[in-house]
C-alpha cells in the first residue's frame, strides 16, 4: 500500500477547527454531517475537510490533545522504558502529525518541537520494529501479534517481512522429491503473486 | 444524513432476517474495508456489487444537489473533493479485483465453475464474468498465434500449469470479533493455535484466515 494510501484512511479521523467565517448551515457531506460553522466556535470535522478549510484560510485547527510538548514527552518516555510497543494516542498520529503539521503550523505554538518528538518517538519504535522483526526470524515464528502497532508503521514493513515469512516456510515445506517439475512451476507463480499484489 | 438505503438493505435482509439500517456514513466504512480486503487477499474475494452500487448511487445523488449550488459557497469545493475520494476508493477497488482476473484467468474460471456447479454464491459479477472469459479467449488466442511460429513447443503441457493465488502468503489483520482457535499455520502438522480478541492485530498465514475473512470477522489491513 502507498503511504499516501494510508493517509487517505487516516483522514477521516476526526479534528477541531475554529472557523474563521461564519456560516448556519450544516455541511452535509456523504460520510456524515458537520457544523454548524460559526466564528470562533470550535466544531469537530474530518482531517482532510480541516486541511482543505484551513488552506483556503477559512478556519484555525485546533491540534489534537496528544499533540503537546508534555503528553508527547511522556508518551516519548514511556516508549522507551518499555519493551513491547506502547499503545499511542491515535491509531493514525503520524498521518495527523504530518498533515496538521504541514499546513497549520501557525496553529500549534512550538511547532518545530513537537515535529521532532514525534519523529524521536516514530525512530524509537521504529527500531523496536526491527529488531522485533529479527528476533521472530530467528526464532522461526510463523505468526505475531502486531496490535498497538499503527496502519502506517505496519505498512512500512509490509513490503518485507510477509514476504521473509513467506520465503521461510517454503523452505522449510520444500519437499526434494516432490518432483521439480512442478516446483518450478509453483515457485513461478508464487514469486508473481508476491510481487503484484503485496504492494 | 440518516438515509435508508434501501437496495442494500434489501439485500442484506435476503441474507439473513436482521433489520440492518446503514446510514451513509457506514456505507463508506464498509467500502472502505471491503477496498482494504481486495488489496491485501491474494485470492479474489466475493464481489460486493451491492455495496459499490449503493455507494455509486449516494455519489450521483449528491452529484445532482451540487449543480444546484452556486460556485460562490466553499462547501462545494468539499462535497467536491469528497466524492472524488470515494471515487479514487471504488475505482481502486474494482482495478484490483480486475488485475488479479487478468492474472489468475485460469485458476478463477475453473473456481467459479465450480461453485456453480456446488450451487454456491459466485464470487465475480456478471460483468466480472464476462471480462473473464473474453480474457481467456483472447490470451489463448494470442497463444495460439505465438507458438504456431515453433511447432513442436509442448503447449498442451504449458496450458495444465495454471497460475494460482498463492494462499499461504502473510497477511496483517484486525479481528473485528472475538474469534477463539485459529490454527496458525493449515500446512504444518503442529495445532499451534492463536485466539484473537476483538481489535487485536497480528500477521498470520492468508489461508489461516481465509473464512473469517469472508465472513467479516477480521479485517485485512
Amino acid at each position: 500500500m502507498d503511504p499516501e494510501e494510508v493517509e487517505f484512511l487516516g483522514e477521516k479521523q476526526l479534528v477541531t477547527i475554529v472557523p474563521l467565517t461564519t456560516d448556519d448551515d450544516y455541511l452535509k457531506l456523504i460520510s456524515g454531517d458537520f457544523g454548524p460553522f460559526r466564528m470562533g466556535m470550535p466544531v469537530k470535522v474530518p482531517l482532510w475537510v480541516a486541511v482543505q478549510l484551513k488552506r483556503q484560510k477559512h478556519c484555525k485547527i485546533q491540534p489534537p490533545d496528544w499533540m503537546e510538548i508534555e503528553t508527547l514527552e511522556a508518551i516519548k518516555n514511556e516508549e522507551k522504558l518499555s519493551r513491547n510497543f506502547t499503545k499511542m494516542p491515535s491509531k493514525f498520529y503520524m498521518v495527523e502529525a504530518k498533515q496538521i503539521l504541514g499546513c497549520a503550523s501557525d496553529d500549534i505554538s512550538r511547532a518545530d518541537e513537537i515535529r521532532t518528538i514525534i519523529k524521536d518517538i516514530w525512530d524509537i519504535r521504529m527500531s523496536k520494529l526491527r529488531s522485533s522483526i529479527d528476533l521472530l526470524v530467528r526464532n522461526n515464528g510463523a505468526s505475531a501479534v502486531v496490535t498497538n502497532l499503527t496502519l502506517m508503521e505496519i505498512n512500512s514493513i509490509r513490503p518485507i517481512l510477509p514476504h521473509t515469512l513467506d520465503q521461510i516456510r517454503r523452505m522449510k515445506n520444500f519437499k526434494p522429491f516432490h518432483g521439480w517439475r512442478s516446483q518450478d512451476t509453483s515457485f513461478v507463480s508464487d514469486s508473481r503473486s508476491s510481487t503484484s499484489f503485496h504492494s | 444524513m440518516d438515509l435508508e438505503l434501501e437496495d442494500l438493505e434489501n439485500t442484506i435482509q435476503d441474507d439473513d432476517d436482521d433489520n440492518v439500517q446503514l446510514t451513509s456514513a457506514e456505507l463508506i466504512e464498509m467500502m472502505e474495508e471491503v477496498w482494504v480486503n481486495e488489496k491485501f487477499a491474494p485470492e479474489i474475494l466475493p464481489h460486493k456489487q451491492e455495496v459499490v452500487d449503493c455507494v455509486l448511487g449516494q455519489i450521483s445523488y449528491m452529484e445532482k444537489n451540487l449543480e444546484t449550488l452556486p460556485s460562490t459557497d466553499f462547501k462545494k469545493g468539499i462535497h467536491q473533493l469528497e466524492v472524488d475520494r470515494i471515487r479514487f476508493l471504488v475505482a481502486s477497488y474494482l482495478r484490483h479485483r480486475l488485475e488479479k482476473i487478468e492474472t489468475y484467468v485460469l485458476h478463477i474460471l475453473k473456481e467459479e465453475e465450480q461453485r456453480g456447479e456446488r450451487e454456491e454464491e459466485l464470487y465475480l459479477t456478471e460483468a466480472e464474468q464476462q471480462f473473464a472469459i473474453k480474457y481467456k479467449q483472447d490470451l489463448e488466442q494470442h497463444f495460439e498465434n505465438a507458438t504456431n511460429f515453433y511447432p513442436g513447443l509442448p503447449f498442451e503441457d504449458w496450458k495444465s500449469h495454471i497460475v494460482a493465488p498463492n494462499m499461504n502468503s502473510f497477511v496483517f489483520l484486525k479481528a473485528k470479533t472475538a474469534v477463539e482457535g485459529v490454527v496458525i499455520d493449515p500446512s504444518r502438522d503442529d495445532d499451534e493455535v492463536a485466539d484473537l480478541t476483538v481489535g487485536s492485530q497480528m500477521i498470520l498465514s492468508y489461508n489461516s484466515v481465509t473464512d473469517l475473512v469472508k465472513k467479516g470477522d477480521v479485517q485485512l489491513i
